[in-house]
């Protein structure tokens, strides 16, 4: 680790005006977060406009807050009122509504907000020792490797998706193809553009993000606004016993770690790490039939774990321009418009920006287990505002943000059309994820592939011609089989489990 | 419900077969080998159409499986709810420019509200319309320094 570049950075994470915005955008994010239905990559679309006019340094540490702030939002929703803001949040619903059911939503507050905060300390620490290595391996990265890594990315997100890997397919092949429109920057030709002018620098892709994600949300939850009802909780005094204490800590410790590998890996994400942190805790746990009724271990290990990957998730973004998540796509599309290219050259051209991005997260975290533990008050009034009167407001901040990046009305039309676009992925059941992802690094996934053909004159073997590419082609294959794979072990577990009655 | 269900496979089959004729139109480049700007989008449609056949055999399979978010968006007030913010949307686009920003905002945010919202809660409707409006046109034109027409 740099000592020196740590310090510059730390310098300039604790400058007031830097320590304004981590609070702001920390307390914005939980604010979003907190909304059912909108999640962290809502949160940051909504509130990219904010960052434009700012430097990028300023820029990435609020996005960054808005992030995590959103995920300890998302959690607020769960434990209140059993909506998770959004699929990182879901392991929260667990144990923690029941626990607010039981009287005791102050100590759940109190615990995802503290399990949350070491969860992404853990990371933070996780990260000052993995991102320059990481950063360092992927300057040695060719063109074909940088295609294969962004192959095994989207292959990855897509096999996630289990149970619905070809509409997953699909929408990747949509954001890849949307991701063509424009001109083709190696031969100047114009591609798809339909002999407009407007679509010659290509879609937008901030456009169709806030058209999906704030639009397409908006118009979805729509579908069931009249039928959301109130539910006033009392929330009481925000903070734990000396036992709940005592069962939670080694928990969080164990989910934290788990949270932030599993952040770093390309496609996995909150959602994923707090189901593992979740399940894991159950099953190394001496009472596991308290999981699902109110137990605090159940609400500790999942927080810890989902907050430790949305911080893990920096790291391919900022290593090797390359994200892991739909949220961290978002943050890359908006890193691209303020003129910063994350990669591996950003930790040696702009060392004080990733430090005193990762010494923001730190202070961050401080400043939202404070903000979250402290402002609860608000928080629970900022949730009873009626949603009839949120989306409307959010749908407005759609349309000035999209109104920023181009100064031009023509835009707000291509939003609708993406919003609608988002709104029959979400009913449709199509995972967005892919499609936000292909959309962002598809032209530059076309330009490396075509690249790696020219530099080997035409020849395809350039894919396999040396480790790191076939090691990358291995885990891709692996990746898609991955569900695959789930199927047979859950179908074996089954058919023993079946075996196991029948003997008894 | 079935002829909605099936329609989306063939539009994205469709989608595909244009997407696949346009690519082979595409205009040749001067530069380098004439067909470079054509490899990348026809693999992609060829794969898409695959793609999209699958997905129509899948959905051909689970023909009678019911869909209860396509029958809530045609259900209640739900469409009409969508289609009018869409169409408040498209106003506020023509009125932005002429109208300015805090007109216009004050205008499509009042109707947004008052449509979703109902008019019973006009008090409120309006405290959130006039305050919101100024408070956004001050944090984007003031603190941000975004023009704003």
């Amino acid at each position: 680790m740099d000592v020196s570049s740590f310090m510059d950075g730390l310098s300039i994470a604790l400058e007031p005006v830097n320590i304004m915005w981590i609070v702001i955008g920390g307390f914005l994010g939980t604010v979003v977060g907190m909304l059912p239905g909108l999640g962290p990559a809502t949160a940051v679309a909504v509130l990219i406009p904010i960052t434009f006019s700012m430097n990028p340094v300023s820029a990435i540490i609020l996005m960054a807050a808005i992030y995590y702030g959103a995920m300890y939002g998302g959690s607020r929703s769960s434990i209140l009122l059993n909506t998770p803001g959004d699929g990182s949040a879901i392991a929260a619903t667990f144990d923690g509504y029941p626990m607010a059911q039981k009287g005791q939503a102050g100590p759940a507050l109190a615990i995802s907000a503290v399990a949350s905060f070491i969860g992404g300390i853990i990371a933070v620490i996780g990260f000052v020792f993995l991102a320059v290595p990481l950063a360092n391996f992927a300057l040695k990265f060719g063109p074909a490797e940088y295609f294969l890594l962004m192959l095994l990315t989207l292959s990855a997100i897509v096999a996630l998706s289990i149970g619905k890997m070809v509409k997953g397919f699909l929408a990747m092949m949509i954001g890849l193809a949307l991701a063509t429109v424009g001109i083709d920057t190696q031969t100047g030709v114009y591609r798809f553009t339909m002999g407009l002018p407007h679509f010659s620098d290509g879609i937008d892709f901030l456009i169709v993000i806030i058209g999906v994600y704030a639009i397409g949300e908006v118009l979805y939850n729509f579908l069931n606004i009249d039928q959301q009802k109130k539910e006033k909780k009392k929330v009481g005094k925000v903070w734990f016993t000396k036992d709940q204490w005592k069962r939670s800590k080694w928990p969080i410790l164990r989910s934290g770690p788990i949270g932030f590998l599993i952040g770093v890996l390309p496609g996995a994400g909150g959602t994923i790490a707090s189901m593992i942190g979740y399940t894991t805790q159950k099953q190394i746990s001496k009472n596991p039939e308290e999981y699902g009724k109110g137990a605090v271990e159940g609400l500790a290990a999942p927080e810890s774990s989902n907050n430790a990957a949305s911080v893990g998730a920096m790291i391919p973004l900022l290593t090797m321009g390359i994200p892991g998540s739909g949220t961290t796509a978002v943050m890359l599309g908006a890193l691209i418009m303020l003129g910063l290219r994350p990669g591996p050259l950003l930790f040696e051209q702009q060392p004080d920006t990733v430090w005193a991005l990762i010494n923001s997260m730190f202070i961050g975290n401080i400043a939202l287990v404070i903000i979250n533990i402290l402002l609860v008050g608000v928080l629970v009034k900022i949730l009873d505002t009626p949603a009839k009167v949120l989306y409307p407001i959010i749908v407005l901040l759609a349309f000035i943000g999209t109104y920023t990046l181009s100064y031009s009305t023509i835009d707000f039309f291509l939003l609708l059309v993406f919003g609608i676009f988002g709104l029959f992925l979400k009913v449709l059941d199509f995972p967005i994820a892919p499609l936000v992802l292909a959309l962002i690094v598809g032209a530059e996934m076309e330009q490396n592939f075509r690249m790696a053909v020219l530099s080997s004159n035409g020849s395809l073997g350039i894919f396999f011609s040396s480790g790191v590419s076939i090691t990358l082609l291995v885990l891709t294959i692996l990746s898609l089989f991955y569900p695959l794979i789930i199927k047979l072990v859950k179908k074996r577990n089954d058919l023993e489990e079946d075996q196991m009655s029948k003997s008894s | 419900m079935k002829t909605i269900k099936m329609s989306i496979p063939v539009l994205l089959i469709l989608f595909s077969i244009i997407f696949l004729i346009a690519s082979f139109n595409l205009p040749k480049a001067n530069l380098g080998n004439p067909n470079a700007p054509m490899y990348f989008p026809a693999g992609l449609s060829i794969i898409m159409l695959i793609f999209s056949v699958i997905y129509f055999f899948q959905e051909l399979k689970n023909i009678h499986k019911e869909n209860q978010y396509i029958r809530q968006i045609l259900s209640g007030r739900t469409p009409k709810l969508i289609g009018f913010t869409l169409l408040f949307g498209a106003v506020y686009a023509f009125i932005f420019n002429p109208l300015g920003f805090l007109l216009s905002t004050i205008i499509y945010l009042g109707a947004l509200l008052f449509y979703i919202n109902g008019s019973n809660k006009w008090l409120v409707n309006i405290i959130v319309t006039i305050s919101f409006s100024f408070i956004s046109w001050y944090a984007f034109s003031e603190l941000l320094g975004v023009s704003l027409p």
